[in-house]
């Protein structure tokens, strides 16, 4: 298993470096230029020039991307032109700003997913079953951003209005005056803040695992070896969730991969709307500002994340199932 | 030019779903300005709001708009500010005074004045900043400020002193130039001012507030400044002011209505109704200095006529821009001079009104008529006029403008396609050669001290802001006597004569000016904004004592 994990690691460090040098290109290809935000009358072309000097942008690219990689493999990600900060400084919190919201979603999605998908499978073709994916393909199909906007307007602005007990933050992780709170104040703050993004990103996703786990419920329940069970006369709620659930766990396990480069991705949206400072809105406001360094260092921590998550779901499919952790 | 990229934009569908809805008496009536008393004004956390981040608020390096604002009304002091009239009245400087033959300018400064860690402001501080704003590595912005001016000198602590050629408006950089303390920034060489922590982490400025902290990408915090001079007002009425980034408009409106933001910079034309009807908020309005305009790029043999680029401007209904578009929240513009600037025309570009018939004229007139009845003109050539409208994407109003034009247009013949390109693309193609566009949709910020030589001068012909390709040599003895003549009503005429050449020659064809509005939450007393900027008078602003947030 180690020797696997080690294996799977290696392999993906050319793939990541290929995937830099890919954005290295493309992104100092693409038309536009850093200074371009400079654009400004009072602002005299040689003081542009003198800004470009200023960021190493007068090299050829060659010498850009030869000083890039020198700096990124000696583990230093350099200045955000955008931002004029270490980009060191940037990222923790940005990646932990965008892990607190995923993995937030990830849970609701998994929990909501399941459970929904093995209610309606044990009741199929009942009307609950029949509603819920009627809910289930509703949500399904619709944005992500109209159902953050939905959000808002109902449980922030129509709240509000209404006089609702609770009015959800539409914006930002934290209420202004959150220092002055108490432990138990932040934590609520935090939550309260965390609710319409974390659903916004997930509530899709969620429909889409419930659909998946209804699938595989199904298709288990019709084995042999549930008929067995039954016909031992094991009870009903033994059957569902001893022997049928856990078997139908396995493909939901390999969605855990897939779904986490897709948050990620769905992310840019939500984080806009909501105004979270995550790493898709970075990435994009330094794409937008062509801030060549932090483009390359968001994109460097998202790859991570992607491979990543696709060994994890790797390795929990080894768990789950011992007819691979046996090969 | 002054204008934020925003990286998503889905306006148009959130505001369509945030349904206007009328709350029944939920909000107190908002208490008099005046009936508060000035005990009880003081104190709370007012919270302000907008799209965007401040990168940086260094005064020798930001180029940003709403860092410019902070160094002039919150964070920094400069020596002069503008009162209501737009007349300089002094602040860091007690008074100033030119010298008979107007060649030196001598401030005398404050001495109660401190930097928020305690050391006095002195006059060495302005030479300082003065000096590191002309000095090139630096790469200060607005370098153009000290063209026309020379050495400083500190004859004492407290008095500044600086050589200056006589030229138009010289006040105005005292106005927006803010000293930073020499004793933080004395030992950082020049080209690493931009990477300094004291623009980005730990600013220490001589202003009303003082800075806290700042959570990139999310908020800048400040405080009262309890030893602000008595003689200007003394500490600000509020405790403390928070600067929010939301960069989705809706939920910033929401934001507003929810009343977790007190004051929304910059209300998007279709939102401000939305905030006057909810009786929670109200909004602000005032004319700005922004406009926007097509640019004909004239390097295309189609827009080398004169009288076409005029029958243009007259085929296209910018009346109904403004009232369609903007919702009314804009004037026609015929120049680059607004409309409540001394120097404004009232006469230039009158008769530029729409108008398609003769338009149609005109276009006749210089050989564009439709010649085999397909609708659409052709010249002598049998060749058809079309072009392509270039705007940036994510910019609603820019984008429904190329869709009216070209409906307009399509009226007089003329077949127009409109192109959405991303806003550094957009730049690539409209400011380095070969300048391959035909026109564009564009916005500029006119300063106070207006000098459009970069547009419009034969001599910056490859500069990058040349997009038009304009070049009249009129104008151009008018570019470059303007900035000369200090007596405003020697100028005035000549500002006349300028408007007049420009609304005949429409390089480009000017559209409206701004009226810019802001949202005001009603707990919020005593704001007042103007051209002068969002920010101005935030040391007199108030929180209403019964709706103060905890």
């Amino acid at each position: 298993m180690l020797a696997f994990v080690l294996r799977r690691l290696l392999g993906a460090i050319p793939l990541v470096l290929g995937i830099l040098t890919l954005i290295f290109l493309l992104i100092h290809l693409a038309p536009g230029d850093p200074t371009a935000r400079f654009f400004n009358p009072n602002i005299p072309p040689e003081v542009i020039e003198q800004m470009r000097r200023n960021l190493g942008l007068d090299q050829p690219l060659h010498v850009q991307y030869l000083r890039w990689l020198a700096s990124f493999l000696t583990g230093n990600f350099g200045y955000s032109f955008g931002q004029l900060r270490p980009i060191a400084e940037i990222l923790p919190a940005t990646v932990g700003n965008t892990l607190q919201l995923t993995l937030v979603s990830l849970v609701l999605i998994f929990a909501l997913g399941i459970a929904l998908g093995v209610l309606q499978a044990v009741r199929q073709y009942s009307w609950l079953d029949n509603v819920l994916t009627f809910v289930a393909l509703f949500f399904y199909s619709m944005p992500g951003f109209w159902l953050a906007l939905m959000l808002i307007l109902i449980f922030s602005l129509k709240a509000s209005q209404w006089g609702w007990p609770v009015v959800f933050p539409a914006s930002q992780m934290v209420s202004v005056g959150y220092e002055t709170m108490s432990l138990g104040e932040k934590i609520a703050d935090r939550l309260l803040h965390l609710a319409l993004p974390a659903t916004a990103l997930g509530i899709g996703a969620a429909a889409g695992v419930a659909r998946y786990m209804r699938g595989a419920m199904l298709e288990v329940i019709r084995q042999d070896y549930i008929r067995t069970a039954r016909a031992k006369g094991l009870p009903e709620r033994t059957v569902i969730w001893k022997h049928a659930f856990r078997n139908a766990l396995l493909p939901i396990v390999t969605l855990l991969g897939l779904y986490l480069p897709f948050l990620l991705a769905g992310a840019v949206l939500v984080e806009t709307i909501f105004a979270w400072p995550g790493m898709g809105r970075l990435l994009v406001d330094a794409i937008f500002q062509r801030d060549y360094p932090l483009v390359m260092a968001a994109s460097f921590v998202i790859s991570v994340m992607v491979v990543l998550g696709n060994l994890l779901s790797d390795v929990l499919y080894a768990i789950v199932d011992p007819r691979i952790r046996t090969e | 030019m002054r204008i934020r990229i925003l990286p998503f934009l889905v306006p148009s569908l959130g505001l369509a779903l945030l349904v206007a809805c009328r709350s029944e008496g939920g909000a107190r009536r908002a208490t008099d300005d005046a009936a508060v008393p000035e005990s009880l004004r003081y104190g709370g956390t007012a919270v302000v709001a907008s799209i965007g981040d401040i990168p940086d608020v260094n005064p020798l390096t930001s180029t940003d708009y709403t860092a410019n604002q902070l160094q002039m009304y919150v964070l920094f002091m400069p020596l002069l500010r503008f009162n209501e009239r737009f007349e300089p009245e002094p602040y860091l400087a007690r008074s100033w005074e030119l010298s008979p033959d107007s060649t030196t300018l001598t401030f005398r400064l404050r001495n109660d004045v401190y930097w928020h860690d305690g050391v006095k402001v002195t006059a060495y501080d302005v030479k300082f900043s003065y000096d590191l704003a002309r000095n090139p590595k630096t790469a200060f912005p607005n370098r153009g400020f000290w063209t026309h001016y020379g050495e400083a000198t500190v004859p004492d602590s407290f008095t500044f002193q600086v050589r200056l050629e006589p030229h138009a408006d010289f006040l105005d950089p005292w106005r927006t130039f803010a000293p930073v303390p020499r004793h933080i920034l004395e030992n950082v060489p020049p080209a690493q001012l931009a990477q300094h922590p004291f623009g980005t982490r730990n600013p220490v400025g001589n202003g009303p507030f003082r800075f806290v902290r700042r959570v990139p990408g999310q908020l800048w915090e400040f405080a009262a400044n309890e030893r602000f001079p008595a003689e200007l007002g003394g500490r600000p009425y509020l405790d403390r002011l928070v600067y929010r980034v939301v960069p989705e408009p809706s939920t910033l409106l929401t934001e507003l209505l929810t009343g977790r933001v007190d004051y929304y910079i910059a209300v998007p034309p279709e939102q401000a109704p939305r905030v006057q009807q909810s009786g929670v908020a109200r909004i602000i309005d005032f004319p700005d200095r922004s406009f926007v305009a097509i640019v004909w790029n004239h390097r295309r043999p189609f827009f080398r006529d004169a009288r076409v680029r005029r029958a243009l401007t007259m085929a296209i209904d910018r009346q109904g821009i403004v009232d369609g578009i903007l919702y009314g929240r804009g004037q026609v513009a015929n120049s680059t001079v607004p409309p409540f600037f001394w120097n404004y025309d009232p006469e230039a570009g009158r008769d530029l009104a729409y108008h398609p018939q003769r338009a149609r004229q005109l276009l006749a007139e210089a050989g564009w008529t439709d010649r085999n009845g397909d609708g659409l003109l052709e010249d002598a050539q049998g060749r058809p006029f079309r072009f392509v409208l270039l705007t940036n994407q994510g910019n609603r109003i820019r984008q429904e403008i190329t869709e009216k034009v070209q409906a307009d247009l399509r009226k007089v013949g003329i077949q127009v396609q409109p192109q959405l390109l991303e806003w550094g693309t957009l730049l690539e193609r409209i400011n380095k050669p070969p300048r391959d566009f035909d026109a564009v949709v564009i916005g500029w910020v006119t300063e106070f001290k207006i000098d459009d030589s970069d547009l419009f001068s034969c001599k910056k012909l490859d500069g990058p802001y040349q997009w038009a390709g304009y070049c009249n040599p009129e104008v151009d003895r008018l570019l470059d006597t303007l900035p000369r003549i200090v007596d405003r009503t020697r100028a005035k005429p000549l500002w006349q004569r300028y408007q007049r050449f420009i609304a005949q020659d429409q390089p480009y064809t000017f559209l409206y000016f701004v009226r810019r509005a802001e949202g005001v939450h009603n707990r919020l007393r005593n704001v007042k904004a103007d051209a002068r900027g969002d920010w101005v008078g935030v040391h007199d602003w108030f929180l209403d004592p019964s709706q103060r947030r905890r």
